[in-house]
């Protein structure tokens, strides 16, 4: 047991910040269910979304008060430099191997990626494009080469977005097929980790790894990535705008 | 072409939209002949599901000829006559070789949105909000089908369209419900919800050997049906306390499989405590899930009995009793339907005579008016079980 005054006051702390944290998150999903379900009745469809938004996260756990201050639901988290996402994938580990080995395949996998050009048998040139078009440029090495079972990399110098990453291969029990891992470490200058990612590309780092894997196994799959772009609705007819913020809260 | 689109709560209207055209090699384009509301429609046009969008083209329950097919859709021709289920499987997923097509990893587009309020994400569903994809739905003269070869079946000679119609949803759904339940002879099987999903589930369990079905619901002419159409004995929850009719008829034992065909929407009828936890939860107009049905099933079920759960619920229910669930040690089954692994085996039924779901189909309209004719669903005015538009 923790004898001692420091520990129980710490243990106390913790319970307090523990409780305070799980209240704020049934707030947010049960404030998140009567938001959507108001803003639904008024007809807006924003207020619904921000609703449902804060049903999203609530129930996911995001701590909400300091966005909910702002008024803006996804900003500003702090991210780790380092995110990992893991999927399963139903084919064999070699055919990913040589999926994954050949980079030109990998500009289809990350969002933002342009082109992937091979300069040697270890290196190749990435370039990936940030909001409004900046133009985001590295250099990739290869480290580690496993058969069918790892992939390792690395930037050299001058990248605008210095990182290292892994990819994991190993079968997966029962025939489910594989399981694969992807792991990257960012390393921007300033040091701020995963935030500057987050900046760079719009999105967070661990949205992109999961993003990556997700159209991996799709592609593996069924061969194509699902989609509704392009699909009719009663939006095309009409030039109404979505609601602002400002129609939202007002 | 003309689409019934969701504009809002209980805002619905026809609009003229693009037609829709192939996006993937493996889509085909369906002209639509038959369309039938569902109950689930009912969640999304009272804002009970929150990522719905103004210009959502909805329905998800249809019978048409395909009239173009991307180049991999190699089971499927011009001209076939199908119904599609409702859920879309991409058929390649482990969970759709496993005929678990409703759980399928890949037809989902937006996954996000599950990811994260339900930690993984499930099939898409047409016309069945964001969260599930934003699939446009089949209230309109054609819709895309993505998967044509997983996800659309030739109809047989010799069943009709309105009995086929109904492949694609509600008959595979209430048969999904008896087979959850593991139906032994010599069981009792109360079914929560007489609307065409619990009739469905009541002949289902007639079909799979149940000794006797018991429908409860509140609308004379879906008891009726009930009695009539699907065979099964009925309660009135508004008339009797449904606790005390069931151990009545089962000799204090309860019933052995108990279905909730009604979902988050349930009426909350019985006792004066959850009247009062219901008044204040509406006050503060926290409805989102109301779970009475699933309460009462609890409390009705036999010891060991199997609950199975085919009713949608969509976020959190409050007072779940997981004492009476435990100690009692019932099984909970439930899900959206695997409808692609039944449809074969009810087209056979309905063949044979054995099963015929046209009754379902109490008004067939145009599809101009399927804003009125939702009006009348959701009132369950004029004796509606499903009102199915022709486009
Ligand atoms: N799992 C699936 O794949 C799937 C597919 C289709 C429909 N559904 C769901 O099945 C449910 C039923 O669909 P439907 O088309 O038959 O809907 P419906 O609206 O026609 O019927 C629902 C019935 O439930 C009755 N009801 C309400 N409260 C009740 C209570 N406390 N006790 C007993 N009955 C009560 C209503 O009076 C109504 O007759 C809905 O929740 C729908 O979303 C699920
Ligand atoms: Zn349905
Ligand atoms: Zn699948």
């Amino acid at each position: 047991m923790t004898g001692s005054r420091d520990g129980r006051r710490r243990m106390g702390g913790r319970r307090m910040e523990g409780s305070a944290g799980a209240l704020e998150r049934w707030a947010a999903i049960l404030g998140g269910t009567a938001l959507g379900y108001a803003g639904a009745r008024r007809g807006s469809w924003a207020l619904a979304a921000l609703g449902g938004g804060l049903f999203l996260a609530g129930a996911a756990g995001v701590p909400l008060s300091s966005p909910l201050r702002q008024a803006a639901l996804p900003a500003l988290r702090r991210e780790p430099a380092t995110t990992q996402a893991n999927v399963t994938v139903a084919v064999p580990a070699d055919r990913l191997f040589r999926h994954w080995r050949n980079v030109r395949h990998l500009a289809a996998l990350f969002p933002h990626l342009d082109a992937v050009e091979v300069l040697s048998d270890t290196e190749s040139r990435w370039k990936a494009h940030g909001p409004g078009g900046v133009p985001v440029v590295w250099t990739s090495r290869l480290d580690k080469l496993r058969e069918n079972e790892l992939i390792t990399w690395h930037t050299l110098e001058g990248a605008d977005l210095p990182h290292r990453g892994t990819v994991l291969f190993r079968p997966a029990p029962g025939g489910r097929g594989t399981e694969v891992s992807l792991t990257l470490a960012y390393h921007p200058p300033g040091g701020e980790g995963g935030h500057a990612v987050s900046r760079l590309f719009g999105m967070a780092p661990e949205q992109q790894a999961r993003e990556a894997l997700r159209r991996l196994k799709r592609i593996m799959e069924v061969g194509e990535l699902p989609t509704i772009d392009g699909q009719p609705s009663g939006r095309a007819e009409r030039s109404r705008a979505l609601p602002s913020m400002q129609e939202v809260t007002g | 072409m003309r689409a019934l689109c969701w504009n809002g709560v209980n805002d619905l209207r026809v609009e003229r939209v693009p037609d829709p055209t192939i996006l993937g090699p493996r889509d085909a384009i369906v002209k639509v002949g038959l369309s039938s509301v569902c109950g689930s429609d009912l969640h999304l046009i009272g804002g009970y599901v929150p990522t719905m969008r103004a210009g959502d083209i909805i329905g998800h329950e249809f019978l048409g000829e395909v009239v173009e097919k991307g180049p991999e859709v190699t089971r499927l021709n011009r001209g076939d006559r199908v119904i599609t289920v409702s859920i879309i499987g991409c058929g390649k997923c482990w969970h759709c070789r496993h005929e678990e097509f409703s759980l399928c990893d890949n037809s989902n587009p937006q996954p996000a949105f599950e990811e994260m309020a339900y930690g993984h994400c499930t099939a898409g569903i047409f016309g069945y909000s964001h969260a599930f994809g934003g699939y446009a739905g089949s209230h309109a003269e054609y819709i895309r089908v993505p998967f044509a070869d997983t996800n659309c079946f030739r109809v047989p000679e010799g069943v009709t369209d309105e009995q086929a119609v109904f492949v694609s949803d509600a008959v595979p759904t209430g048969y999904m419900a008896a087979d959850m339940g593991g139906i032994k002879p010599g069981d009792v099987v109360a079914v929560w919800g007489c609307g065409g999903v619990g009739q469905m589930a009541m002949r289902s369990a007639s079909l799979m050997g149940a000794e006797r079905v018991i429908g409860i619901d509140r609308f004379p002419d879906r008891l009726r049906a009930a009695q009539m159409k699907a065979g099964a004995e009925t309660l009135d929850y508004s008339r009797v306390d449904i606790y005390d009719a069931l151990l009545a008829m089962t000799g204090g034992r309860g019933p052995d499989v108990c279905i909730d065909a009604v979902g988050m929407e349930a009426d909350s009828g019985a006792s004066a405590l959850e009247d009062w936890y219901d008044r204040g939860k509406q006050a503060l107009r926290l409805e989102s899930d109301r779970p009475a049905v699933l309460r009462q099933m609890i409390q009705c079920c036999r010891k060991g009995g199997t609950l199975s759960i085919v009713g949608v619920y969509g976020g959190f229910i409050d007072k779940f009793p997981m004492g009476a669930a435990m100690n009692k040690a019932l099984t909970f089954r439930m899900g959206q339907q695997h409808g692609q692994r039944y449809v074969k085996r009810l087209f056979e039924h309905i063949g044979k005579g054995e099963l015929d779901p046209s009754y379902l189909l109490t008004h067939k309209w145009a599809l101009d008016d399927a804003p009125q004719g939702y009006r009348m669903f959701k009132e369950k005015a004029d004796d509606c079980m499903r009102v199915v538009f022709a486009p």
